[in-house]
């Protein structure tokens, strides 16, 4: 049957059944809840029970152990964003480092996922095989490519070593590049780029690939060039494209911190501590300091920076479109 | 013409370099894994001079590896499972069946996606703690299937609703109940998307390492990525062994991914759209 290959968001143009047409017929009710339990019960315990204990547990102070929490109010709030003198700082630089993050991942990810598509839309042969090769830093996303990352960067590894034999030996790092305050964060900038260029370059492919060839013919028989048509035609036409890799990799550079604790664990020096790692230290790793309540406090104030950047995306995004 | 060659090799230029900075890291992985202890502390070339697999045996057998295999299929293979069993069903509900509340939980459902990880995180861990499913693999199952709710529900439910319901209804009349007619027509009609769901599970779920990492204490229950961080925590870093426990991980991603790489990236592209 034709309709189970379709991708399934473009198959769905009926409506969903509405509530009010009728009345219910009760054997659907009870079908409709069946089958729906178990998905529920797994929803209301890990999903609505931990929200609202993590939520609770940020008014409070607690360090794990002992039996009771003190309720401290806002206080978790008001220490971490600027009372504490020991803590707020911490916070301040890792925001800073976040927000570093948060600009250059998205501006250079689409930087060269754009053009890396509009390449490869443009060639006929192995045009699959480098999809394929492009693709694998998505699929193996994690501890073990980090590590190999790690091992490249070390002060005798791989990527010292390429700068000397191309003649670009004042660019290598005695320390290595993790290793070096002033490189590590950039360097912590281009592995994520790395792994966040194979979804956006993939889903600029899917846009162009989707786009009418008349229109690009049209443009040729007036006589645009290759780069007249990309920047005139094919960058505003995939614009909408281009919001949710901005959006997607916003959020993921605001949250994502597994990178970070795998690759630098924050070093050197604090100097790619970003605030998903620091509300992950104070949850796991103070040992017996009453800091959850902190991390949780701190958690929720990412959540809330996450919705509000949703928000300012999507109105932005309605302006553009 | 001229011209036009030129550009052609300026294009192909282009996307061989970045086909080469793409597969960097792993050249490197795979040139570590096959080089003894003395070559790779040498370093310098990327081709082993001596090449052997006794790095690789050796993490495969002596460090457990191959235990850390078994670990983390489980834990990914009844992930990927019961997301695609648990979620279908829920889909079903969602798509075609009309009952008070629907909206109201789909709607909940996906607000799930904007809540970050790092802040439920705790509250897993101390739940788990009490209900006595901290350290075991069901402790890292049940959290990880919650997780794929949003993205699940939502392929699945548009999936399903492109079904056309003369099938549902037909059936119905034969006297076919819900249960029948979900696992003999919709099931069966939604395996590319099943198929999809369960590859976009189970490759993060393999690769977890944040909730795996604070839950698992014992050695006999570690997930490969938590095996990997003991290597590199260890007394002496030995780069051959690391690396061959790293390509040890990676191999089957890739293995999988080349396989159905078709589902990929209907998968990503739908997701989006959607």
């Amino acid at each position: 049957m034709a309709v189970s290959t379709e991708t399934p968001a473009l198959a769905a143009n009926r409506p969903a059944p509405a509530p009010h047409r009728r009345r219910y017929r009760w054997s659907e009710v009870v079908a409709g809840y069946a089958f729906l339990a178990p998905a529920l019960v797994l929803f209301a315990v890990l999903g609505v029970y931990t929200i609202v204990y993590g939520f609770s547990l940020s008014f409070a102070s607690w360090n794990g152990f002992s039996p009771h929490w003190t309720w401290v109010g806002v206080q978790n709030y008001v220490d971490l964003l600027w009372a504490d003198p020991a803590r707020a700082p911490r916070v301040h630089q890792a925001a800073l480092h976040t927000l570093a993050v948060m600009v250059a991942v998205p501006l250079l990810t689409v930087l060269i996922s754009f053009p890396l598509a509009l390449l490869l839309n443009s060639i006929r042969r192995f045009k699959t095989v480098l999809r394929s090769i492009y693709f694998l830093p998505y699929v193996t996303a994690g501890i073990a490519v980090y590590f190999a990352w790690q091992y490249i960067l070390e002060p005798g590894g791989a990527i010292n070593t390429l700068l000397r034999t191309v003649g670009l030996g004042s660019l290598q790092q005695p320390q290595g590049f993790l290793g070096n305050p002033s490189t590590a964060l950039p360097t912590m900038i281009v592995v994520t780029v790395w792994s966040a260029v194979p979804v956006s370059m993939l889903l600029y492919l899917a846009g162009l690939q989707s786009m009418d060839g008349n229109l690009i013919e049209a443009a040729q028989i007036d006589g645009a060039g290759w780069w007249r048509i990309s920047r005139s035609i094919l960058w505003p036409l995939l614009r909408p494209i281009t919001a949710v890799i901005v959006l997607l990799n916003v959020r993921d550079s605001l949250q994502g911190f597994q990178t970070f604790l795998i690759m630098t664990n924050g070093g050197p020096g604090d100097h790619t501590n970003v605030l998903g790692l620091e509300a992950y230290r104070l949850a796991f790793l103070a040992r017996l300091g009453p800091t959850l309540g902190l991390a949780s406090a701190l958690g929720w104030l990412l959540f809330l920076a996450a919705l509000l950047l949703a928000a300012v995306n999507l109105r932005v995004m309605r302006r553009v479109t | 013409m001229k011209r036009a060659l030129a550009a052609r090799i300026g294009v192909g230029l282009v996307l061989a370099v970045y086909a080469a900075v793409s597969l960097y890291p792993f050249a490197w992985m795979i040139s570590a894994a096959f080089k003894d202890q003395f070559e790779v502390v040498a370093g310098g070339h990327l081709i082993p001079h001596h090449p052997t697999l006794s790095t690789l045996a050796q993490t495969w057998t002596d460090l457990h590896f191959f235990d850390y295999f078994l670990n983390s299929l489980e834990v990914t293979g009844f992930t990927a499972v019961l997301v695609v069993l648990v979620y279908a069903a829920s889909g079903y509900a969602f798509a075609v069946l009309d009952f008070p509340g629907s909206r109201v939980f789909y709607r909940m459902f996906l607000a799930l996606l904007f809540v970050p990880g790092v802040t439920v995180l705790l509250p897993v861990v101390l739940l788990e703690n009490k209900l006595g499913l901290l350290g075991g693999h069901w402790g890292l199952i049940l959290p990880f299937v919650n997780g794929s709710a949003p993205l699940s529900i939502l392929l699945l439910t548009n999936g399903f609703r492109a079904i056309p319901l003369e099938l549902r209804e037909a059936a119905r009349v034969d006297g076919a109940g819900e249960l029948r007619i979900f696992s003999t027509i919709y099931l069966p009609l939604a395996r590319p998307i099943l198929i999809t769901i369960a590859l976009l599970t189970a490759i993060p779920t393999w690769n977890e390492y944040l909730l795996t990492r604070v839950s698992l204490n014992d050695p006999g229950t570690f997930t490969l990525p938590i095996a990997l961080q003991n290597l590199q925590s260890g007394a002496v870093l030995h780069y051959n062994t690391l690396m061959a426990g790293a390509f040890i991980v990676v191999i089957p991603v890739i293995v999988l991914f080349v396989a159905a790489q078709r589902y990929f990236v209907n998968a990503l592209v739908g997701a989006v759209k959607a």
